[in-house]
């Protein structure tokens, strides 16, 4: 019961999530309707950046930060529940809404691609797979943030933060792109971020089935690597009572 | 564990506690001592008034119980397990101060959500939502969404929270909060019945004389230490027993009152220090057998007000 009452409060804790995942799908129907789009748009690419990169930042916002900025911490971690069980099933919560969304975003693309013929929809089965997987990785290390962070900053830092880590990137490569110090940076935003680069070129078929079965196991775990951050944080976290 | 194992470990158990805060002003480290080595054992089945002037930690002291936050020093333990510990919180109910809730979560959805948490079965579940519903009288605003609640309302389904399962041990902190004077005294029913049924209800509140009309014992806290702790008014003050006598009657010898003490003696006036009400028979037999004739007895009762303000301004600087 509490796993269920768990995942089915991501979905309903807040009025705009609902119209978040609304309008999220609504893009994609409405870029079926600008008169040229490219016969080449690349349906699932387009997917594992606006739903599997986008959309977790907007549903984690203030998971836990708007309890704790609230006080409703100090009722939910007084019920018998491990700290280790709230984080799961609201982890669970999210990763099960974006499997739906994927779903329905999938079978709506797939439908207007049959009846238009706009856009090209080649692997994108993987590419759905993808971006579920990217989805689980942005949303643990997003959601472990909203431990630390009051109210919906957690996805805000999250965006700052990434933008302060690739922007450097991009100008060393532009600039020192076959230096030592590049390609180091390069391999720890690959290999310990949000794989976000491994995840697209295993859509793409960049990798033969051994090198994606890696891809996959890499994000899985890092995934579980964000989660059990914001387990220990949020088991060892005090929860002093603040006004709101 | 037995019943009569439950019966002998303490529900509350505070050994050598403190409590600091750390944090940071103008870019140096600060520290506060909220609480300084607090030790008290609570049992079963009493209602434990917390007292003290602001910032005296009781808010600190509750958080600490409830497992909101680890003490510096020193343990607790909630009904024999640590505090924070699964059983611990199985054990417990809690009131915060100010108690938030999804607000778009309807008062029985919100029971119904940490019913859940309790991982009670789905019938169960709802058998207590409807009984805390009707215990709390929430019937009426069980469909309304929680957004819209005033604070008494949400007080009253934050004492409805705490109590799902029938938790040994009660923690309110400030309960009478935004309450109107029918929800004070509705919350006094709640609290007796909760008593009646065995539980340990310990009540933080700044409203004294409401703590009066229930509470058995008191915890005076001040700058972190409890100055006193005990079943009467805080401060060990007796009450005081005022006896009319018949003049020419036979003068009365404190040995007659033993284990009582006359606090003032005259030919026709007699004060006794007394424990409280039960006392009052005890003393009227003594004296009629040591041959005083009475004419009239009045109990002057200490109220935990004025009791308050004597201590405080005893440890004022």
């Amino acid at each position: 019961m509490k796993a269920c009452a768990l995942m089915v409060e991501t979905f309903l804790r807040k009025a705009s999530i609902r119209l978040v995942h609304l309008s999220w799908l609504g893009v994609y129907a409405a870029i079926f309707l600008i008169p040229m789009p490219p016969d080449s748009w690349p349906w699932g690419a387009f997917v594992f950046g606006w739903s599997g990169c986008l959309l977790p930042l907007v549903l984690s916002a203030g998971i836990f930060g708007d309890d704790i900025a609230s006080g409703r911490i100090r009722l939910l971690v007084t019920e018998p529940i491990r700290p280790m069980e709230l984080y799961v099933y609201r982890f669970l919560g999210l990763s099960l809404q974006a499997a739906v969304h994927l779903l329905a975003a999938g079978a709506l693309i797939l439908l207007l691609h049959r009846l238009t013929n706009r856009g090209a929809v080649d692997r994108f089965a993987t590419w759905m797979l993808a971006s579920w997987l990217i989805f689980n990785a942005w949303t643990a290390l997003s959601t472990s943030l909203s431990v630390l962070v009051r109210r919906e900053h957690n996805s805000m830092l999250l965006v700052l933060g990434t933008i302060a880590v690739v922007f450097p990137l991009y100008l060393l490569m532009l600039f020192f792109e076959n230096s030592l110090g590049t390609k180091i940076y390069h391999e720890v935003l690959c290999y310990a971020g949000p794989p976000v680069e491994l995840l697209g070129r295993l859509g793409s078929g960049q990798y033969s089935l051994a090198g994606a079965v890696a891809r996959v196991a890499h994000c899985l775990l890092l995934t579980i690597l964000y989660a059990v951050i914001g387990i220990v944080l949020l088991d060892r976290r005090e929860f002093k009572y603040v006004a709101d | 564990m037995s019943g009569s194992e439950n019966e002998a470990v303490p529900v509350v158990e505070c050994r050598e506690v403190t409590k600091v805060y750390r944090s940071m002003k103008a870019g140096r480290p600060a520290s506060v001592c909220a609480l300084d080595k607090v030790s008290l054992r609570v049992g079963n089945g009493t209602i434990i008034g917390l007292i003290g002037p602001n910032g005296a930690g009781k808010t600190t002291f509750l958080s600490l119980i409830a497992g909101l936050i680890f003490p510096t020093q020193g343990f607790i333990r909630v009904c024999g397990h640590p505090a924070r510990s699964l059983e611990a919180r199985r054990s417990l109910g809690y009131v915060p101060e100010a108690p938030a809730f999804l607000v778009r979560y309807s008062a029985r959805a919100v029971l119904k959500h940490h019913a859940a948490l309790h991982d009670l079965s789905r019938q169960v579940i709802a058998a207590e939502v409807d009984r805390l519903l009707a215990q709390l009288r929430l019937e009426e605003y069980a469909d309304r969404a929680t957004g819209g609640f005033s604070l008494g309302m949400r007080q009253r389904l934050a004492l409805a929270v705490a109590l799902l399962d029938h938790p040994r041990l009660l923690l309110l902190d400030e309960p009478s909060n935004g309450l109107d004077p029918i929800g004070v005294i509705e919350l006094r029913r709640v609290l007796t019945e909760i008593r009646q049924s065995g539980a340990t209800i310990i009540i933080s509140s700044h409203r004294l004389g409401e703590l009066e009309k229930l509470t058995s014992d008191y915890v005076f806290l001040h700058q972190g230490r409890i100055v006193t702790f005990g079943g009467q008014a805080p401060g060990g003050q007796s009450e005081r027993l005022h006896i009319e006598l018949l003049p020419g009657g036979p003068e009365v010898k404190e040995e007659a009152l033993a284990p009582y003490q006359p606090l003032e003696k005259s030919e026709t006036r007699l004060i006794v220090a007394v424990q409280g009400v039960t006392d009052v028979p005890n003393v009227v037999s003594s004296l009629v057998g040591a041959g005083a004739r009475i004419t009239a007895v009045a109990l002057e009762r200490r109220d935990v007000e004025q009791t308050f303000v004597r201590l405080y301004q005893e440890r004022a600087p």
